[in-house]
């Protein structure tokens, strides 16, 4: 299976046009204002959609199996609260709690609208049609709940192209918010995939070889910080995400952001930026250099920028050092350019200079958090597009295993 | 607690997000957050208070194919859009006035020549030029970040820069 920008960038359209859909149709059925908020196709590990649903929040879904010009199966996923307002906006009864067979049918209804939305919008793109089953109503707090017998579904360590999107409501007291996931089959999306396709492109394996890689990169970047400054870190999210340029910045905070930045050249190059809250970075510069005036205002002095850039700059060789030893090329990254800012203005100006060339970026987004402290890390490392596909290209995969990212830090935990 | 659609009385500002333009009139607030080297671009007329924000990314669509699909991405692009659907709406060309802001450049990357910010600032301005619209305000350029909110009944343009001892400027 083979895909290109060319064919990604058709999967992106399809996720906004279904999710543009969704959401007009939610707005239609309960008169609430709604918004799509970012629209991401996602290669996540079953370990990562895991993660997704690891804080136990209860939840309920609708969920369809599709088959026609697209097979897979595309669920729609609500907080149970959020099920519960939107049923109460159908049924103009009182506040209810529990889902009994009335809310039950209404919620399955609202879902099955939704789908319908996505689905339609995909169809339209592809310019063709997608059959819906009867959808089925679940409730539950485990990714197995609602995935859990999706055969296309990924086990923990395969990856999978998904679809996914976030609808709110918005100017409204009302909290509702979902999440939408598409498990396309791998036999229906590489035929897709091979239809929209219009150069060579990169073998998929070899996608899944990167993005083990990056994986292995961001275990390295948590030990680095770890090392540098006694917080003890871990890697909670991580995913190679392929996006529209515009929605990279807009899915950043628009709160004040500590962060470092980077160019790196080579096979691929690209930009690399780092980005702390502004609590994370007092906590990180009292940890570094406890000797610093920094007294916790808003202000960074000479030392705490220094420090946040010395740590930059370490997690960043220890980021690329991975890549380039797998890739067996060298890329060499520029000296840290500190930020403290509005999150999204420290990220457009990179997305405006791969905009000359390109309109779509494959992502990996990395969060680095700390047990019990502040330490909060975001990271967003963005390829150009064209030395990406040559690189990836080029990569054996199966040197990735056991190849040592850094010489510096030694042994590779693959978990 | 049920609320169907948005109430009328003070409306939320409508967010204006990168590559998109909107126009508007009268109180009606449009925003854009966290302009790095992206630039906003303010036009209105005073007369009829019809006005737009443009968001952009890059400054010229006229190199680049395709560009209709996408008018609110490029400098000059958004501003013939801004204007052509201000005046489809009853604004007055003559009459319309510019504001901008943004383009800052934050970093010096010696892939960013001479930087990304100016390069979009120069184009609107030459855009703004060839179509004789008056630049009456401008606060464009350095390395800060800014946060804008634009009014069409007042032409009024908020920005908000995150080092908070620069406050809130009006132009």
């Amino acid at each position: 299976m083979r895909l290109d920008v060319n064919a990604l960038g058709t999967f992106y359209r399809m996720a906004r046009e279904g999710a543009g859909l969704a959401a007009g149709r939610l707005t239609r059925m309960t008169g609430v204002e709604t918004q799509v908020g970012i629209t991401k196709l996602n290669f996540m590990r079953g370990t990562e959609i895991r993660r997704d649903f690891g804080d136990g929040t209860d939840r309920v879904g609708v969920r369809v199996e599709l088959s026609g010009g697209l097979d897979g199966h595309s669920v729609v996923v609500f907080d149970r609260e959020s099920a519960l307002r939107i049923v109460e906006t159908l049924i103009n009864d009182a506040e209810t709690d529990e889902f009994d067979e009335m809310n039950r049918s209404a919620a399955t209804e609202v879902g099955n609208i939704m789908n319908n939305g996505f689905v339609d919008g995909w169809a339209d793109v592809l310019e063709t049609v997608i059959d819906v089953s009867t959808p089925e109503f679940i409730e539950g707090t485990t990714v197995d709940a609602f995935f859990g017998d999706i055969d296309e579904a990924p086990d923990d360590d395969d990856l999978a192209l998904l679809f996914h999107s976030n609808i709110s409501a918005i100017g409204t007291e009302m909290d509702i918010g979902f999440s939408h996931y598409l498990f396309p089959r791998r036999e229906s999306m590489a035929q897709l995939l091979e239809q929209l396709r219009t150069n060579e492109g990169i073998e998929y394996d070899k996608l899944d070889g990167f993005d083990r890689m990056a994986e292995q990169g961001a275990e390295e970047v948590a030990k680095t910080a770890t090392t540098l400054t006694g917080i003890d870190t871990s890697v909670e999210i991580r995913r190679l995400n392929f996006v529209s340029l515009e929605a990279i910045p807009e899915a950043v905070s628009n709160e004040t952001l500590v962060g470092v930045a980077f160019e790196f050249d080579g096979t691929p190059s690209g930009y690399l930026v780092f980005l702390f809250d502004e609590a994370s970075a007092h906590e990180i510069i009292d940890a570094m250099v406890p000797m610093s005036p920094d007294d916790g205002d808003d202000e960074f002095g000479e030392m705490g920028k220094s420090a946040i850039m010395e740590l930059g700059n370490i997690m960043a060789s220890g980021f690329l050092d991975g890549w380039a030893n797998v890739l067996d090329t060298t890329i060499d990254h520029s000296t840290p350019e500190f930020i403290h800012d509005i999150g999204s203005a420290a990220i457009d100006p990179v997305i405006i200079q791969l905009g000359e060339s390109q309109d779509f970026a494959f992502v990996f987004d990395t969060v680095v958090v700390a047990d019990g402290r502040e330490f909060d890390c975001e990271i967003y490392a963005i390829p150009d597009e064209s030395d990406l596909e040559r690189a990836l290209n080029d990569l054996d995969v199966d040197k990735i295993d056991e190849t040592p990212t850094t010489a510096e830090f030694g042994e590779i935990e693959n978990t | 607690m049920k609320t169907y659609g948005t109430e009328p009385g003070i409306p939320d500002p409508v967010q204006v997000g990168i590559s998109e333009l909107v126009v508007t009139e009268g109180d009606d607030t449009l925003k854009s957050y966290g302009l790095g080297s992206c630039l906003a671009i303010a036009l209105y007329d005073p007369d009829t208070e019809i006005g737009g924000l443009a968001h952009i990314m890059l400054p010229n669509g006229d190199e680049i194919e395709n560009s209709d699909a996408k008018p609110g991405k490029y400098a000059d692009t958004a501003i013939r859009a801004l204007l052509r659907r201000m005046v489809e709406r009853g604004a007055s060309y003559t009459s319309v006035e510019a504001k901008i802001t943004g383009g800052s450049d934050m970093f010096e990357f010696e892939s960013f020549g001479d930087g990304v910010g100016k390069r979009n600032t120069e184009a609107a301005k030459r855009e703004l030029e060839k179509l004789g619209v008056p630049i009456v305000a401008e606060d464009v350029g350095g390395t800060e970040g800014r946060t804008v909110e634009f009014t069409p009944g007042t032409g009024t343009l908020t920005i908000k820069k995150a080092n908070t001892d620069a406050g809130v400027t009006e132009l």
